[in-house]
């Protein structure tokens, strides 16, 4: 039975198109007053995701005017010297400012910086901050080029180049100088390549003004700026063993004392993180000494020259444990966002070496923190097969997300109760990407009473400033772990060094010397095969002596160093002293909050020629290059994530599978019923 | 009888004066007095908290009605007639009572209602109600409600695909980990704009075909499934391109979504036609 027709009359030619204009003019209301963000959610989330935050949208702009790195260090002894060039390029067809933030070594006294421009050498001032950012706005506003160089934390600097012009090729090369410490009678040089994304707490970036690390490319995305690195030792002893746990290398020399090392050719990018460089020297032992450098009029020093030393004492060997008091142990584990994966992973073996290390008489605790922090238990728990085991499953279930706030953990860390005959280790697990450092500091020296901090920082690229400023103001000692394997090895270290102390009760004195401004001024107890490191001044000639004092496991412990009194040492030293000095009272200035020390810095800045985070270097050439510098293009340069960090440290947006955006949707299921009901009404108008 | 009393009474002249109008004079008077819910649904519309989707599904529903307009019957049939004022009734009531999309879902079903009243027999309605209530604003609404569980299927099937595709896959919430790579189910993928558009279509297309209600209605459950299907095929081979790549690009979101949005749509009227095209 055929059902009744439906007696309508079909379109007439002129109805069908009139009916399609009007399908055509619907969809053209709908494209034109659609507002994408509404039409399809997820793209906005898109647009709100952090990276790859490039201003410029001229095509003919060059996003990426970065064009290479080049490092040369010299290390003598144990003084690295270290020259950085990077090269920028304007490949576009409009004036560019090129904005990069990069890292710098923790111990980095930087101190000097030039710009090569079209064969000309502009050589850099230190300035105040203030004063430095005046003068680079107002060449960058008359079309000058130029270039600011300023630190944003004492490993994290900022380089600005303005009015880089169409083809131009601007080689900005800054200097500075470290002394290496050698621990285990190991020496290790390490060149940062990135910056960590740091999480900024919204407190925090009140303070900070903002994000620290600029942009960054996404995940597995590599840079097209490429990292050279070439390394020369010149060395006393013969160089042993020479060793780079972080890149392929080239190495010459070996068993020598002068060894070259560089970066072996390689697909894989150099620059997502630390180069670190490992060496031991013949005999196995610490090249303790005593070093002088006589000051020269050159020095440009006010009031006459100064004379630097620096000294350098091995510590005894550890000796057995002996029978020791209860100790007190509480784990502080980062399980944010930028854990997430292999740090989070390295951490769990990290702590089941540790835990699992631990002797029946000890009790310990372990605090998970990431947004909020959590407890194993309310109060430190006997280090029971039972207990371990438990923490060892609580570690095994965590996983890496959230944010990272440090500070709470910190002080609920410091309120915990603990008995007085009890000593106290608090080790701390994270990759240190926070920008609250000073707040940290603070907190641990004013609990420097309740315990030690050890710091664990696991990572191919650390926050170093905060994992190193956290040991030091805990008096403890820090520990980077870059790879999983190094873990377990990290561990037993960190077990031998708190069960035996080498000395302790450590005192430097001067006879026959007129000594002044030594630093540290008081020095912590030596913990496992570190050496004790003195800067200071001196006055007149030098017939003396320097005398190291402490009580050793088996006993008083005296150490004395004479030198050479020709003073023809490093002229280094005049930096490192002033840089020793400068984070002494960027501590203190930590400890006070404010800006209390800010005189001082900055005085110690300009005079021994320091970026500090009041003094800035800035070169500015005096020609007038680009006749419409308001038309200049900002481009942040955009860093690679460190190897192993995911997107999710930069919070970026988890992949997902959005459906395909509605007007495009809908135009095609239009299509589609179209084309379904044409063939019947073309059938009817036959019928 | 009855026309001489209406030409001699006042009440008579009016009556034939109302009997004289057009039905969709008759249907303006009652979505007049619906005014309220289109209010509602406009200003939804205009501050952006729903896709103007609905916009196509009122301009099918006024282009089938403008096709059918000289077949109305001057008088409606009682039956519907009373239904369409009884819900116009509810409808008004709803204002008070109802959260203001199932007021404009009781709306146009008496707008609907009143409609079938005065449309001639053998017209279906359920495609004419159904392209009525998509025409409303509910996109957003069914994000919200059906969202979640539809993402959460639709991860857990995806996961078993991808399983039987041999990749390591596993399911958290409306979250997946494939091959070490998190990628989440969010609101976006939820395959909800795939469900309107489905339904959309096969409204249309049995509103234009004349697809009687009985046979479309056991049809829609395979429309769900359609859906549902094509969504995990979506999903899943989105969910694979992700883990495998570093990033996938917009372009090929939008194409794999498009294709396989075609292919549903396709099968929709597929389903829709089969029954209409044997019948002929």
């Amino acid at each position: 039975m055929s059902r009744p027709r439906i007696p309508y009359n079909p379109l007439t030619r002129t109805g069908r198109v009139l009916w399609c204009m009007a399908l055509a003019a619907f969809s053209a209301v709908l494209m034109l007053f659609w507002s994408p963000a509404h039409a399809d959610d997820s793209e906005a989330l898109r647009a709100e995701s952090p990276y790859f935050a490039v201003n410029s949208s001229e095509p003919g702009t060059d996003r990426l005017p970065l064009k290479s790195t080049d490092v040369n260090v010299k290390i003598a002894g144990v003084i690295a010297d270290v020259t950085v060039t990077q090269h920028y390029r304007n490949e576009g067809q409009r004036p560019i400012e090129a904005r990069y933030v990069f890292p710098g070594s923790t111990q980095a006294a930087v101190h000097a910086m030039t710009v090569k421009l079209g064969g000309r050498v502009l050589t850099a001032r230190i300035k105040e901050k203030e004063q430095a950012r005046i003068e680079y706005q107002a060449a960058k506003r008359e079309g000058k080029t130029s270039a600011l160089l300023e630190q944003r934390r004492p490993n994290v600097f900022e380089m600005n180049v303005a009015n880089i012009l169409p083809g131009d090729d601007v080689a900005v090369e800054l200097r500075y100088t470290e002394l290496l410490r050698p621990t285990d009678a190991q020496y290790g040089f390490v060149f940062p390549t990135v910056v960590g994304p740091r999480y900024n707490s919204p407190s925090a970036a009140a303070h900070n003004g903002g994000a620290i690390g600029g942009a960054y490319l996404k995940q597995g995305t590599a840079s097209n700026a490429p990292l050279t690195l070439r390394v020369v030792l010149d060395t006393p002893l013969p160089v042993r063993a020479v060793a780079s746990p972080s890149h392929e290398v080239m190495i010459d020399g070996i068993g020598s004392t002068h060894a070259a090392v560089s970066l072996k050719p390689s697909e894989q990018p150099a620059n997502n993180r630390d180069f670190i460089l490992n060496y031991r020297l013949a005999g196995d032992r610490i090249e303790a000494g005593l070093v002088l450098y006589r000051g020269t009029p050159d020095d440009g020093d006010e009031g006459g020259a100064e004379n630097f030393f620096l000294a350098m004492v091995e510590p005894p060997k550890a000796v057995a444990p002996r029978e020791i008091n209860p100790r007190d142990y509480i784990f502080v584990v980062d399980i944010s966002g930028s854990m997430h994966g292999y740090p989070l992973e390295t951490a769990k073996v990290l702590l089941r070496n540790l835990i699992g290390g631990l002797r029946p008489s000890d009790t310990f605790n372990v605090m998970l923190f990431s947004g909020s922090n959590r407890m194993l238990a309310p109060a430190s728990v006997p280090a029971t097969r039972a207990n371990i085991e438990q923490a060892i499953r609580t570690i095994n279930e965590m996983g890496g997300g959230g944010s990272t706030e440090i500070v709470p953990a910190l002080k609920r860390v410091a309120a915990l109760p603990k008995a007085e005959e009890v000593s106290r280790s608090v080790i701390f697990v994270t990759d240190g990407y926070v920008s609250v450092e000073a707040e940290v500091f603070r907190l641990i020296r004013q609990n420097l009473n309740q315990f030690n901090v050890f710091s664990f920082g696991i990572g191919t690229s650390v926050n170093r400033h905060l994992i190193e400023g956290m040991a030091r103001a805990g008096q403890g000692e820090a520990f980077i772990v870059t790879k999983p394997e190094q873990a377990a090895a990290q561990a037993e270290r960190l077990r031998r060094i708190i069960e035996t102390p080498v000395l302790t009760q450590v005192k430097a004195s001067f006879e026959g010397i007129d000594a002044y401004d030594v630093e540290p001024l008081q020095l912590p107890d030596v913990l496992g095969g570190r050496p004790v490191v003195v800067f200071g001044k001196w006055r007149g000639e030098w017939a003396g002596k320097f005398v190291l004092e402490g009580r050793a496991a088996d006993g008083p412990y005296r150490q004395v160093l004479t030198a050479l009194p020709d003073g023809q040492g490093p002229s280094a030293l005049r930096q490192l002293w002033a840089r020793q000095r400068i984070a002494a009272l960027s501590d203190q200035e930590a400890l006070e909050g404010g800006s209390t020390q800010k005189a001082q810095i900055t005085e110690l800045g300009l005079r021994y020629s320091l970026l500090t985070p009041y003094t800035s270097f800035i070169a500015v050439d005096q020609r007038v290059r680009n006749s419409n510098p308001s038309q200049t293009q900002p481009v942040d340069q955009p860093s690679p994530l460190p190897e192993g960090v995911s997107n999710h440290a930069i919070g970026a947006e988890v992949p997902s599978t959005p459906e395909p955006g509605a007007i495009a949707a809908l135009l095609v299921v239009l299509g589609i019923v179209i084309a379904g009901v044409w063939p019947s009404r073309r059938r009817r108008r036959k019928e | 009888m009855a026309t001489a009393f209406i030409a001699t009474h006042p009440l008579g002249r009016w009556q034939a004066r109302c009997e004289a109008l057009s039905p969709l004079a008759w249907l303006g008077l009652q979505a007049a007095a619906l005014w309220p819910h289109w209010r509602w649904a406009g200003a939804r519309l205009a501050d952006g908290s729903d896709d103007p989707l609905g916009l196509a599904a009122l301009a099918a529903l006024g282009l089938w009605v403008a096709q059918r307009e000289p077949l109305l019957r001057g008088s409606p049939r009682r039956a519907w007639a009373f239904a369409s004022a009884a819900v116009t009734i509810m409808a008004t009531l709803a204002l008070f009572f109802l959260p203001p999309l199932l007021g404009a879902v009781l709306a146009v079903l008496a707008l609907a209602a009143g409609l079938r009243s005065v449309m001639p027999s053998g017209q279906p309605w359920l495609p004419v109600a159904g392209l009525a209530v998509l025409a409303l604003p509910v996109v957003s609404s069914l994000q919200f409600y059906a969202g979640y569980p539809l993402r959460v299927v639709t991860a857990e099937i995806s996961t078993w695909v991808l399983q039987l595709a041999g990749l390591a896959a596993e399911r958290s919430g409306t979250a997946m980990l494939v091959e070490g790579e998190l990628v989440i189910v969010d609101a976006p993928c939820s395959g909800v704009q795939m469900v309107w558009m489905a339904y959309f279509c096969a409204c249309a297309v049995a509103a234009f075909s004349g697809l009687r209600d009985r046979a479309m209605l056991a049809r829609l459950p395979l429309v769900g499934l359609l859906v549902l299907a094509g969504n995990v095929l979506r999903n899943s081979v989105l969910v694979t391109l992700e883990a495998q790549q570093a990033s996938v690009s917009e372009a090929v979101h939008q194409g794999v979504g498009l294709v396989v949005l075609l292919a549903v749509c396709g099968a929709v009227v597929a389903v829709m036609r089969g029954g209409r095209d044997a019948q002929a």
